[in-house]
């Protein structure tokens, strides 16, 4: 995909929609930030790399009365669809352009690696910073290794070869993830503990979650119902990411802006990962796949459900 | 003081579990005092936070009961509560809880024997793990 | 200003609960005003402590400990009333089915007491007054199943001029009671007491009976069900027929004989017995030689009313009931694999007793002479044996079918009549006869009739010589005991009626163990449910005999009436409602509500959810699904059932 299918592709929806949805360049931070285009003009600005890691789908719910195009790439396809499932979004309002992905990457990390606010270049595999580079592979989010929806299951113009990507590789088998699969159970309260210990209640998390549309009235953080208190500590911070997880259970597309959004780096998606797995496990169900579905805990099946234990 | 009873939390819906346990006492079955039972009016009132919460503010076991699939006293309430709790349960490990320490089960308005005996058996397996 | 009042219930709680330590506790809580102890809350001076607190100290709330809510809330919540008090502004706490009965150690139950208190406390301090609402009634009841009880509930209704709708799955009234010969202890002619009263159904100007009609599909609650009766077609226009049974006399298709319980023979087109109410051919296709080969027509060209009509199709009809009784009635335990040394059905001369009650009708397939099924020879020795499926753990079906012992002895008794050189022999664990008359009656079997009572069970039954030996023990004598039979009938236990389960859950009423339909409380709400306007009568809800079914009957009528005498019904006000400031329109209420009682409303931002009061029913799903949590469950909120926790745990 060269950015002149995608600017021309934007241009065109332009001429349906108020705004389109989409990526420009940061002259300051020097990746991708989300941009919204009116006009032709602005969408010369328009880009699409492996920094684009933002899921703009987030944005869609705040823009009911609008028509709207989006950029998307296949994980975020699948939050829009989640949210057109649930009444959010009206599918005639939008159109979607689908992009070919080759995964996005973890910026932050690469900050860490070369130095905040450097401009980032993705080039033959390899992303390159002032002179240094690394492969791409190893520098991925996590969900973008082992991707299975590359190809967006919504999508109305396609800017490039959607399908043309070749699968990431797998991932690194010494990370996170895998530390926490083998702790025990105690272990993995202590490891909760201690990460919600640094959790600030920003909020960040439920402001990057596409699915997390009940606005003032987010329990998290009006207390309202008691769920947790007002208190930023371990115990109040845990119950309150508890609180967005059970909500998100079997809505959850696997988008992780919430992880990756946190500022203190609480690593989220375990736990909303293991909850993706037992839906899918129980309901033979992935989020944001299909437009009849129905999300499986506002739904039953007398003849299916029971026979798990 | 060393702890000599553990303390478990009952969500029971009213129409079935707890005219279940009812039953149980007006025929003295004899069960340990580790229950407190929480009266709702379905299982689908039971919100998953609400067992999480119970375990947060120390509960060591938490148990959910209501009528038999088939039998809601508001036809369909149970399943919603069968799906909400098997995901609950199946997270436990992950929150690091004990699933031993959670368990939810279906008790008819008839069934005061089986009532006493998901108490003793919960409350035995409760013991084992806290 | 909260009231705690601790009931001791003489010495139900005050044995095992210190109702001291109670009170003492209780006045340490938040917003505890005032605690006492009382004897008896629920008497006249209980109930007048109460008030007299409340009056004298100004409270607010009040909180209950003693029996279950389930026995006593509206009692107390009438009490709190008369003193002033919103009703609803009561929280009951168990400690005595689920505290006192349930422990032995003082300590442990009073620190549970306690602990509960504390819960009841946390709750009701967060609990509104609240108003009950209002419905009007549907002044119309169903009663499902037209046997003796179904017949009297219909009956009783009808006549305190309330309009019946009487549904009968089959294609005649009368149920088991019109397959007996004669009914003990009395001997009266079964027939001759029954078909009176089904004739009085049919003339009725207030019942509507509808026969091969099943329901459907049950939805509304107390006072205004909406309930889809299914009528299946029988190929026969029902006005039009005139019973004059040429149909059947020509019909050239067999089939079984249901009603004699496959003692003789019937046809495909038929009508079950001749005081069938109503007097209506029916077809069952299944038999039926047009409908298997395609070639027939032979009652359609016989019938001299034009009543033959091959196209039609079943008919549901809607129709809106204020109560329903259920009258489904009992069917017969299928004995032949549970007692595999019986012969497992190959003997033919091993029968149930409903069949037996067939051969001994004058309006019997053998006009009333005792006949054996393998060759048709009179039966001189005959052996009864009692409780087949019923009081045997060993095949799972513990309880008492309540009337083998009684028609065994009657059965003995008739057999003697019929065949007056006969011998009975009865096979019984224990003879239990305790209704008026009954024991009397049993022992005249005995001492008139000449049958002789062996106290035991048979192991074993085989044919030898065209005979059964039947090998029992005599656990009297100590004794193995073989008797040469000519014919063996099986006291069967009693079952639910076929579809009894699916009915119970269209209904929403619950089932015991062995499927029967579970009273609202088994001393003091005897033909109520647990769903509020379903009523009771018969053996649907236990194995009885006759006039207790009839009682029962009558007792379901009255309180039907007594229902639908009211002109408005007062509803619940535990339901859902929204807080609509806060609601984001996300409508997962809506999905998972089982009423529809959730609809939008167009508000500044897009569209909110709103509640329909009069049909939210108050179950709570909304509530969860609800990620924020803004449509809240009355009486059972969020923060209420978090405060029980908290404080429970505290």
């Amino acid at each position: 995909m060269s950015m002149n299918d995608l600017i021309a592709t934007i241009k065109k929806v332009l001429e349906e929609v108020d705004v389109v949805l989409g990526w420009t360049r940061s002259p300051a931070a020097g990746v991708a930030v989300p941009a919204r285009f009116h006009t032709p003009d602005e969408a010369d600005g328009a880009i699409f790399d492996s920094t684009c890691t933002h899921n703009l789908a987030v944005h869609l719910p705040r823009l009911k009365n609008s028509k709207v195009g989006i950029v998307a790439k296949g994980c975020d396809a699948r939050s829009i669809v989640q949210l057109i499932v649930e009444g959010e979004v009206s599918r005639d309002r939008i159109r979607v352009i689908g992009v070919p992905c080759p995964g996005v990457i973890d910026v932050k990390r690469a900050w860490r690696c070369f130095g905040f606010g450097k401009k980032i270049e993705d080039a033959g595999g390899r992303v390159h910073m002032e002179g240094r580079s690394m492969p791409r592979e190893e520098i991925l989010l996590h969900k973008c290794h082992q991707c299975q929806d590359q190809e967006p299951v919504i999508m109305d113009l396609a800017a490039g070869d959607v399908k043309s990507v070749t699968p990431p590789p797998p991932p690194d088998k010494t990370g996170i993830r895998e530390r926490f699969a083998a702790m025990s159970i105690a272990e993995r309260r202590e490891f909760w503990r201690e990460q919600f210990s640094r959790c600030i209640r920003c909020y960040a998390c439920r402001e990057a979650c596409p699915l997390c549309f009940c606005r003032d009235a987010c329990s998290m953080q009006t207390r309202e119902p008691h769920w947790t208190g007002g208190q930023v500590n371990a115990i109040e911070s845990e119950m309150a990411q508890q609180v967005r997880t059970s909500h998100l259970a079997g809505r959850c597309t696997g988008c992780e802006e919430c992880e990756r959004a946190c500022p203190v780096g609480i690593p989220l998606m375990l736990l909303l990962e293991e909850q993706n797995r037992i839906v899918e496990e129980l309901f033979a169900y992935r989020a944001g796949m299909s437009l009849e579905d129905k999300t499986p805990l506002l739904t039953y099946d007398v003849n299916r459900d029971g026979g798990w234990r | 003081m060393p702890k000599t009873e553990v303390k478990i939390i009952g969500f029971l819906c009213n129409w079935c579990s707890y005219a279940g346990a009812d039953m149980a006492g007006t025929a003295r079955m004899k069960q340990p005092a580790s229950l407190r039972v929480v009266r709702l009016p379905c299982t689908g009132r039971v919100n998953p936070l609400l067992v999480l919460k119970a375990f947060r503010e120390g509960a060591d076991g938490v148990l959910v009961s209501g009528c038999h699939p088939g039998d809601c006293h508001y036809n369909e309430g149970n399943y919603y509560a069968r799906r909400r709790m098997e995901v609950l349960e199946r997270m436990l490990p992950a929150l690091g809880i004990d699933p031993a320490r959670f368990h939810y089960t279906w008790v008819s308005a008839s069934e005061g024997a089986k009532w006493a005996d998901v108490v003793n058996e919960f409350t035995r397996r409760v013991k084992q793990v806290i | 200003m909260l009231g705690v009042f601790v009931c001791q219930c003489g010495t139900n709680i005050a044995a095992t609960v210190s109702t001291d330590r109670v009170v003492q506790a209780a006045k340490s809580m938040l917003g505890v005003v005032h605690a006492e102890s009382i004897q008896y809350t629920c008497s006249d001076p209980g109930q007048r402590a109460i008030i007299d607190a409340i009056q004298q100290k100004g409270l607010t709330r009040v909180v209950m400990a003693g029996c279950s809510p389930r026995m006593h809330e509206t009692t107390f919540r009438r009490a709190i009333g008369r003193a002033g008090m919103n009703p609803f502004m009561l929280e009951m706490v168990n400690i005595r089915e689920q505290c006192s009965w349930i422990h032995s150690d003082i300590d442990e139950a009073t620190e549970k007491a306690i602990d509960l208190v504390r819960k009841g406390v946390a709750r009701v301090r967060r609990q509104k007054p609240l108003q009950a609402g209002s419905s009007p009634v549907t002044r119309r009841a169903l009663v499902i199943g037209g046997g003796v009880a179904g017949i009297q509930a219909a009956l009783d209704i009808a006549d305190a001029g309330i309009p019946v709708t009487l549904v009968e799955k089959s294609s005649t009234i009368g149920g088991n009671m019109a397959r007996l010969d004669k009914t003990f202890p009395s001997l009266d002619c079964s027939s001759c007491i029954l078909t009176p009263r089904m004739v009085e159904v049919k003339q009725h100007e207030n019942i509507k009976l509808m026969v091969n009609s099943e329901v459907e599909k049950v939805r509304g609650y107390i006072g205004n069900f909406e309930i889809d009766i299914r009528k299946k077609a029988s190929c026969v226009i029902e006005e039009n027929c005139t019973g004059c049974l040429i149909c059947q006399e020509k019909c050239p298709s067999k089939a079984p004989d249901d009603f004699n319980v496959c003692a003789g023979e019937s046809k495909a087109i038929s009508i079950p017995f001749s005081q069938a109410v109503p007097l209506v051919a029916s077809l069952r296709k299944e038999y039926c030689r047009l409908f298997i080969k395609g070639k027939c027509s032979v009652c359609q060209k016989v019938c001299p009313a034009g009543a033959i009509d091959y196209e039609q199709e079943d008919i549901v009809v809607t129709e809106k009931f204020g109560a329903v009784v259920v009258a489904t009635g009992f069917g017969l335990y299928d004995w032949k694999q549970s007692y595999p040394t019986y012969g497992m059905g190959m003997y033919p001369d091993v029968i149930n007793a409903l069949k037996y009650e067939r051969l001994l009708s004058a309006s019997g397939p053998t006009g009333g002479r005792i006949e054996r099924p393998s060759d048709g020879k009179e039966p001189r020795d005959i052996v009864f044996i009692s409780c087949i499926g019923s009081r045997d753990e060993s095949v799972g079906r513990p309880q008492c079918c309540s009337i083998g012992c009684m028609y065994m002895a009657k059965q003995a008794i008739l057999t003697k009549e019929h065949i007056p050189d006969s011998q009975s022999y009865i096979f019984y664990i224990d003879v239990r006869a305790a209704g008026k008359g009954y024991d009397e009656f049993t022992r005249r079997a005995q001492t008139d009739f000449g049958a002789i009572y062996i106290r035991g069970r048979v192991g074993k039954i085989y044919p030898r010589g065209g005979k059964l030996v039947v090998m029992g023990t005599d656990t009297l004598a100590g004794d193995q005991v073989e008797i040469e039979a000519d014919l063996v009938v099986l006291a069967t236990g009693l079952t639910p009626a076929e579809g009894a389960g699916q009915l119970a859950r269209r209904l929403n009423i619950s089932t015991d163990g062995q499927g029967f339909m579970a009273e609202g409380h088994p001393k003091l709400k005897p033909v109520e449910t647990n769903t509020g306007g379903v009523f009771l009568a018969g053996a649907c809800q236990g194995p009885k005999d006759i006039p207790a079914s009839v009682a029962q009957a009558g007792a379901a009528a009255a309180k039907v009436i007594g229902l639908l005498s009211q002109e408005e019904l007062e509803t619940s006000p535990m339901v859902a409602e929204v807080n609509q400031l806060k609601c984001a329109g996300c409508f997962k209420c809506r999905d998972v509500c089982p009423y529809g009682a959730v609809e939008a409303q167009d508000a500044r931002d897009g569209q909110v959810a709103h509640v329909i009061a009069s049909l939210c029913q108050g179950c709570g799903l909304c509530n969860v699904a609800c990620p924020p949590g803004v449509i809240s469950l009355k009486g059972y909120t969020d923060n209420q059932l978090i405060a029980e926790v908290v404080e429970v745990l505290r």
